[in-house]
């Protein structure tokens, strides 16, 4: 059945900022399911808490606004239950290298097959801009006029030392771009972490538009961790595209050992069982 | 030398083994007391452990009756020791002419101990396990199968029933020599100068159905009314007491084909349940005190987002983080009141482990027909103790609520319950909102949809409490005294019940949120004299009470030392 992309429009007023990333983040999101052939009804969106969480009813599919820094583990628990579905984990800068950084972390070590869209606008913006740990060193912000004390994470960093089995970057300048790195997300059988370089003109203006483009970079896909690690730390360049994959990793659900001869999913499965077996075992 | 009779609590007998944590004893409890119940008793069996993984001392007690009991007892009739802290320890909870058994070379009493022998008539017998494994060319280490043996000796029971039990334990064991085992076991059976130890008054054996029984632990419980019930994937981390949960579930992962899933943390097993849960799949999550004040925030979540969540707390001794190997009932309030804001929720709470069986599946039921957490209590006297039961009962029916399709999500009903769809290719597609919500699930600011979505989400309360079944009454019809108790305390007081010549009731509650208190006062118009019994300090029960039913009961039994109720503990209350 062909999917159109006003499928997933929905009739909810915006209430971002005039110029916030996520519009066009939303309409790369859209573009990419529509050209993957996904019925809004194939979708589970696990959404974080922040301006991000607030496209969770912008946009159609299986939605779900739960806890801030807690998409990623929510996801996964959907995921496991349903590999029919696709599932996307979408969160901030905020919730997820603050709240539940440890949920990124176990999450690319477990290499669970969803995908995770880390919107990264470099600051707390629904809270009206306080610091992240992508916050700019020296940018005043909210309560801390000299900037922050403590120091960065760069995100393609931190990933690229867990031996994740994918790593892209997009931008929300390019949302042709970044439609087309979703749609590899999807389709990577494995943890596809995506950072989104995302405009917030509200409280970082100084990474507008036109800044950001002259850094912007597009680059090819390697499977040379040294060579993606070079991109990620390059501090003139904002290299964008796939730029880390790894296939030999296999996904945990497949990695189950008593899950590989079954074709049903869990959520199939919810049914009486007989425990005589497992009691007479444990006698 | 005089002749040993033990003085018997009223048909029952214990056996403890102590040592040191790493010496096997959990192993020689095992054997034992399957070995006991094949002999034909009903057996309870308590463990006590420290919190480390070598040293400390540990100990495994057997209780055994010819009919059911479900605790322990303090004072203990044989001993058995193959550590010197052991020993140390607990030779003063010997019974009165009680014998103690030991493999320790060059033990010295102390003095204090000294007299506590004497006085008590205790009879101490070493064994040199060390010089006897060397003659049957095992190892140092099968000392304590030599002790096994000595004790069945004593039983004058039939060696066989043992030695299968040892022999069909190590041979599922890679690299044990079993006929080694065999041969000390047997050593220590045909040990001689121990004739005048043997036992005349053994509780009796009045009928075999007991070797048909079944010995598991609350834990065991749990894990078999999740699969019965058809849970499908486990997320936990691990904390004492609920920890062998995984474990049960993990070894026997290749037959159910549960994903079971060790997480890296209490807030990541909850969230991962939940979003199982959304799918449609039966999932579940267990921790302990410090684990469940982690997951509270998505509690909250699981409240007003309407997704079922289904918790086992299995609770321990103590705040902070306490004393973790050991039992206590302190948590109830925290599973009454986690989670900030107001939302509905269901608090059960076990006793044994047809309990747990049988709640567990209760709590999947409950939790996805009202689509509101569900928190099962349990405790590490309930969870980790070796329970003898008759059977299992047979599963519950599985009622989850669920339709094929809709249009609004939460929808406002009369019973509060807005039928729920599964997340599902071809299904309508809906928003699940931790914001406050309108009927379609699109966060909401105005007034009248706050009011109508917190009331309808309350109504489910209403509903609920109309399904909970009464409390048990356990006890004679005209009692003069009732406990009013949930969860181990139940155990101690029905075993103290066939002991006591007073005309004692128990009144346990399984359902214990929302509360049914008819019976409470249907007792207290007779004119009994009701007595809360709770294993923690302050009674979190019996406040729990007074709030529902304004009925404050003002005769209490409280224990919060770290250990269970022992039977002891309630006849010397009746005493009073």
């Amino acid at each position: 059945m062909k999917v159109d992309i006003t499928q997933y429009d929905t009739n909810e007023k915006s209430t971002w900022c005039p110029g916030c990333g996520n519009f066009n983040i939303h309409l790369a999101l859209k573009k990419a399911l529509v050209e993957l052939g996904k019925q809004p009804s194939e979708v589970v969106l696990s959404f974080d808490i922040g301006c991000n969480g607030n496209g969770g009813d912008k946009i159609e599919g299986f939605r779900v606004k739960g806890l801030h820094g807690r998409s990623i583990p929510f996801a996964v628990g959907a995921h496991i239950a349903n590999r029919k579905m696709t599932v996307i984990a979408d969160i901030g800068d905020g919730g997820c290298l603050h709240e539940g950084v440890d949920h990124l972390i176990h999450g690319i070590r477990s290499n669970y097959d969803i995908t995770v869209l880390i919107h990264n606008n470099e600051n707390f913006g629904l809270t009206t801009g306080q610091i992240t740990s992508t916050t700019k060193e020296g940018k005043a912000m909210y309560g801390f006029p000299n900037g922050r004390t403590e120091g960065a994470i760069n995100i393609g960093e931190l990933v690229l030392s867990l031996n994740p089995s994918f790593f892209a970057r997009g931008f929300s300048g390019d949302p042709e771009q970044l439609s087309n790195i979703i749609k590899s997300g999807i389709k990577h059988k494995g943890f596809s972490v995506i950072e989104i370089v995302q405009i917030c003109p509200t409280y970082n203006p100084e990474s507008s538009l036109e800044i950001l483009k002259g850094k912007i970079s597009q680059t090819e896909s390697t499977n040379d961790i040294d060579l993606a690690r070079k991109k990620i730390k390059d501090t003139e360049k904002i290299y964008t595209g796939v730029i880390y994959t790894n296939s030999k990793l296999k996904d945990y659900y497949s990695n189950l050992e008593n899950r590989k001869n079954r074709k049903s999913e869990l959520v199939d499965e919810v049914k009486n069982y007989d425990i005589m077996n497992i009691l007479s075992d444990l006698q | 030398m005089p002749k040993f009779t033990l003085i018997l609590m009223k048909d029952r007998f214990s056996i403890k083994f102590g040592g040191h944590s790493g010496q096997g004893i959990n192993m020689l409890g095992g054997f034992l007391s399957k070995a006991l119940r094949d002999l034909g008793y009903a057996i309870f069996a308590y463990r006590e452990y420290p919190s480390i993984i070598k040293g400390g001392y540990a100990s495994y007690k057997i209780d055994f009756s010819s009919s059911e009991i479900f605790s322990s007892s303090k004072k203990t009739d044989i001993l058995v020791c193959i550590s010197l802290g052991a020993l140390d320890e607990y030779l003063p909870s010997v019974s009165k002419n009680g014998i103690v058994i030991h493999s320790v070379k060059d033990f010295q009493l102390s003095r204090e101990n000294a007299k506590y022998i004497q006085e008590n008539n205790i009879k101490i017998v070493f064994i040199d396990t060390s010089l006897i494994t060397q003659e049957e060319q095992a190892s140092l280490i099968m000392g304590n199968i030599v002790l096994l043996g000595v004790l069945w000796k004593i039983f004058n029971a039939d060696l066989s029933i043992l030695e299968k039990i040892v022999v069909d334990y190590f041979s599922k064991k890679e690299g044990t020599d079993i006929e080694a085992e065999k041969r000390c076991l047997k050593a220590g059976y045909n040990i001689e100068g121990i004739n005048d130890l043997s036992i005349k008054d053994l509780p009796k054996i009045v009928s075999t159905k007991w070797n048909e029984s079944i010995v598991l632990t609350g834990n065991h419980g749990i894990a078999l009314g999740a699969i019965a019930a058809g849970c499908r994937a486990y997320y936990a981390y691990p904390m004492t007491p609920a920890t062998s949960i995984l474990e049960i579930l993990g070894n026997t992962y290749q037959k159910t084909d549960i994903v079971v899933k060790q997480a890296e943390s209490e807030i990541t097993a909850i969230q991962m349940v939940m979003g199982s849960m959304y799918m449609g799949a039966r999932a579940f999550t267990a921790t302990s005190g410090g684990g469940f004040d982690l997951m509270t925030e998505s509690i909250s979540c699981s409240g007003t987002t309407e997704i079922p969540l289904v918790i086992v707390l299995g609770q321990r001794a103590g705040s902070g983080t306490g004393v973790p190997t050991w039992s206590g009932a302190s948590d109830l309030a925290v599973a009454l009141h986690s989670g900030h804001g107001e939302f509905p929720r269901c608090v059960l709470c076990a006793s044994d482990p047809i309990d747990c069986f049988e709640l567990i599946q209760d709590a999947f039921n409950i939790s996805e027909k009202y689509q509101i957490p569900v928190i099962l209590l349990t405790e590490k006297q309930i969870a980790e103790s070796i329970f003898n039961i008759s059977r299992l009962p047979s599963s519950r029916k599985i009622k989850r609520g669920i339709v094929q399709n809709g249009e609004k999500r939460y929808i406002l009903t009369k019973s509060g319950i807005s039928p729920r769809w599964l997340p599902k290719v071809g299904n309508k597609t809906y928003l699940t909102n931790s914001d406050e919500h309108n009927e379609y699930g699109i966060s909401t600011e105005k007034e009248e949809d706050i009011v109508n979505m917190s009331e309808k989400r309350m109504r489910k309360i209403i509903s609920l409490k109309r399904e909970i079944p009464e409390p048990k009454y356990y006890g004679p019809k005209t009692p003069n005294i009732v406990f009013v108790g949930m969860g181990s305390t139940k155990n101690a007081v029905l075993d103290a019940m066939k002991i006591s010549k007073k005309a004692v009731g128990y009144l346990h509650y399984k359902y214990i949120y929302p509360l049914s208190y008819g019976k409470i006062f249907k007792l207290s118009k007779k004119g009994v004299k009701l007595v809360l019994i709770e294993n923690n300090q302050s009674s979190g029960f019996g406040r729990l009470i007074k709030e529902q039913s304004s009925f404050y009961i003002s005769n209490t039994l409280n224990k919060f030392d770290g250990r269970p109720f022992f039977v002891d503990d309630i006849l010397d209350y009746l005493k009073q």
